[in-house]
């Protein structure tokens, strides 16, 4: 055999395998879910082999005129979700940059030490910490003792159950994703460019907002990133936290699947949730990717 | 101007000694709670117990005998089976794929790389709600059985990509001089393969095999799709419960897996920082 032919194989013995893999079952069944999108439900569930758009139009607006009026309430769910996934990013954004920042400039013992405890809830049960803020925001939780103790309130706050809930749920899951990326990028920040605003006269302010935070912005468009992402689909925070009586897109698609089996719309929701998702990272490679490829990942 | 600056220093030392503490407290409360002796009001500190935890371990305690507060601990077991079971099929599948894909990547020329670049980011950026549904569809349109066989096969479309990931950084990072000396001093290409290159790409095979059996036991949407009615796993386990309401035992139960998780990504994360 000759080295080239032996190569061949060799690496068709190492690509084939996982190849196989993930085309059957991950592109697959992305592709069959498209197809599900478009095609009309069944009356028991199922769908029928039929080009059918108006799932589309029951979130959109042009419902199929047969069955029922356009209820702009799914496009409601819709941004509402976008709505507390932004937040979500803000809320995350301004609870880590600081920190991040501080870490970032540790001596290297206490850095590594920082990022090990960062680094641990993320491999800490998610459920687990989601249920902790069961406990806390509840009537009769921690929050609302210690306040009634206090004598700063005479009857308990309604925070569970509340968009600002989820917010703190999701904040709380997702605080590792926003940390890394700024960590990464305010370690790599050039200081004499700081020390060079500070020597042409700029205040700490003017520094701050003209230098460093541009300087970091790449981090923070990653860490928005794949905090968004995540956050817009998610049905398990609302669930635990947001009760019945908050809808994000995440409940909707798992109704349509297991309680009102209704495949095809379930299939469309799945579709915008992966559209949104299509729409950050277009954005992301419009600001960031022209940097070229990521040298970690050897591609 | 100094005083400015010290105290703005200052200030952002004590913000992240409070981050921290947002992060850290409340688990720390489910420690203290689940010591807690009080069976109606859980945040009502009224003695120390272990009770909790000898129930969920299935012994018999003051509290097992109250027909109220029995939650069943055959389910939980069975639910921490499965996990196991689950998470040992998915990390050693994962990691022999994953590896090979990484080796195969970074080693070889050839036409398409930019084709696994999508395949391998997209199941992780894939929000997990929709990689769920879609095998969902997947699995009912091809007539399987959900249950074991496709969680194990579900989990391990996204787990290859966390392997691939620290098995290249591994790579990325190894020495080749060696792999030439070996071939010098007269070693053929499989000799090398495995008394060179091998003992150095371990290290990145067992951390990518780490990650993947831990993504693995904390799988909740992904597994909550295609788990069929009669495969419960601990993180649906959990979420059954929460949906259901609280019990003192998740307390219990909480910080078990705390534990659980906390040692071995410690000692993940110990003997990565050993091996710089």
């Amino acid at each position: 055999m000759s080295a080239r032919s032996r190569q061949r194989l060799e690496l068709g013995v190492l690509l084939t395998p996982a190849t196989l893999f993930l085309i059957a079952f991950f592109v697959v069944p992305l592709v069959i879910m498209m197809v599900m999108s478009f095609l009309m439900p069944g009356l028991y569930g199922g769908a029928e082999w039929e080009f059918y758009p108006h799932n589309f139009g029951r979130i959109l607006g042009f419902a199929d005129p047969m069955f029922e009026e356009f209820d702009p309430v799914y496009l409601a769910i819709f941004w509402r979700s976008v709505r507390i996934a932004a937040l979500t990013v803000l809320c995350t954004f301004l609870v880590c940059y600081p920190a991040a920042f501080q870490v970032a400039r540790l001596p290297e013992r206490w850095k590594n030490f920082c990022l090990f405890l960062i680094a641990l809830p993320f491999f800490t049960s998610l459920i687990v910490r989601l249920f902790v803020w069961v406990l806390l925001l509840r009537q009769t939780g921690l929050i609302n003792e210690v306040l009634l103790d206090l004598h700063l309130i005479d009857r308990p706050l309604d925070m569970i159950y509340t968009d600002g809930a989820i917010i703190v749920g999701m904040v709380y899951i997702y605080v590792p994703f926003m940390f890394l990326p700024i960590y990464a990028s305010v370690e790599k920040l050039d200081w004499a460019l700081v020390r060079a605003s500070q020597d042409l006269g700029a205040g700490p302010v003017r520094t701050f907002l003209r230098v460093i935070f541009p300087l970091t912005l790449p981090g923070v468009i990653g860490g928005a990133i794949i905090v968004f992402i995540p956050a817009l689909g998610n049905f398990v925070v609302p669930e635990v936290l947001g009760g019945a009586k908050v809808l994000m897109l995440g409940n909707l698609i798992e109704q349509q699947f297991l309680a009102a089996r209704n495949w095809p719309f379930g299939s469309a929701l799945a579709m915008l949730v992966m559209a949104a998702m299509l729409v950050a990272l277009f954005i992301y490679v419009l600001t960031e990717g022209r940097r070229g490829s990521d040298p970690a990942l050897g591609l | 101007m100094r005083i400015a600056r010290t105290l703005g220093r200052g200030s952002l030392a004590l913000y992240t000694i409070i981050f921290f503490g947002f992060i850290y407290l409340p688990l720390a409360l489910i420690v203290v709670y689940s010591f807690n002796a009080n069976p109606i009001n859980m945040m009502t500190w009224s003695g120390f117990t272990t009770d909790w935890y000898l129930q969920v371990l299935g012994f018999k305690t003051k509290i097992s005998e109250n027909a109220l507060y029995l939650e069943s601990t055959d389910q939980l077991l069975a639910a921490v089976r499965n996990s196991l079971v689950i998470a040992a099929s998915t990390t050693a599948i994962a990691t022999v794929l994953g590896t090979a894909l990484a080796i195969a990547i970074h080693r070889y020329y050839f036409f398409g790389k930019s084709f696994y670049r999508v395949l391998l980011f997209a199941p992780m950026l894939m929000p997990d709600i929709v990689l769920g549904i879609a095998l969902l569809i997947f699995f009912v349109a091809i007539g399987a059985h959900l249950g074991l066989v496709t969680i194990i096969i579900g989990q391990c479309t996204f787990l290859i990509s966390y392997v691939f990931i620290v098995v290249s950084a591994r790579l990325a990072g190894m020495d080749r001089t060696l792999e030439n000396a070996s071939a010098d001093l007269g070693a053929n290409e499989w000799t090398t393969f495995r008394k060179v290159v091998l003992p150095q790409l371990m290290p990145g095979v067992l951390g990518g095999a780490l990650l993947a059996f831990i993504i693995s036991m904390d799988d909740l949407v992904i597994t909550y799709f295609i788990s069929g009615v009669d495969i419960t796993t601990l993180p649906i386990f959990i979420f059954a419960m929460l949906r259901r309401g609280i019990k003192p035992e998740i307390n219990a139960i909480a910080v078990m897996m705390l534990t659980f998780s906390f040692v071995v990504a410690s000692l993940g994360l110990y003997f990565r920082s050993r091996q710089k």
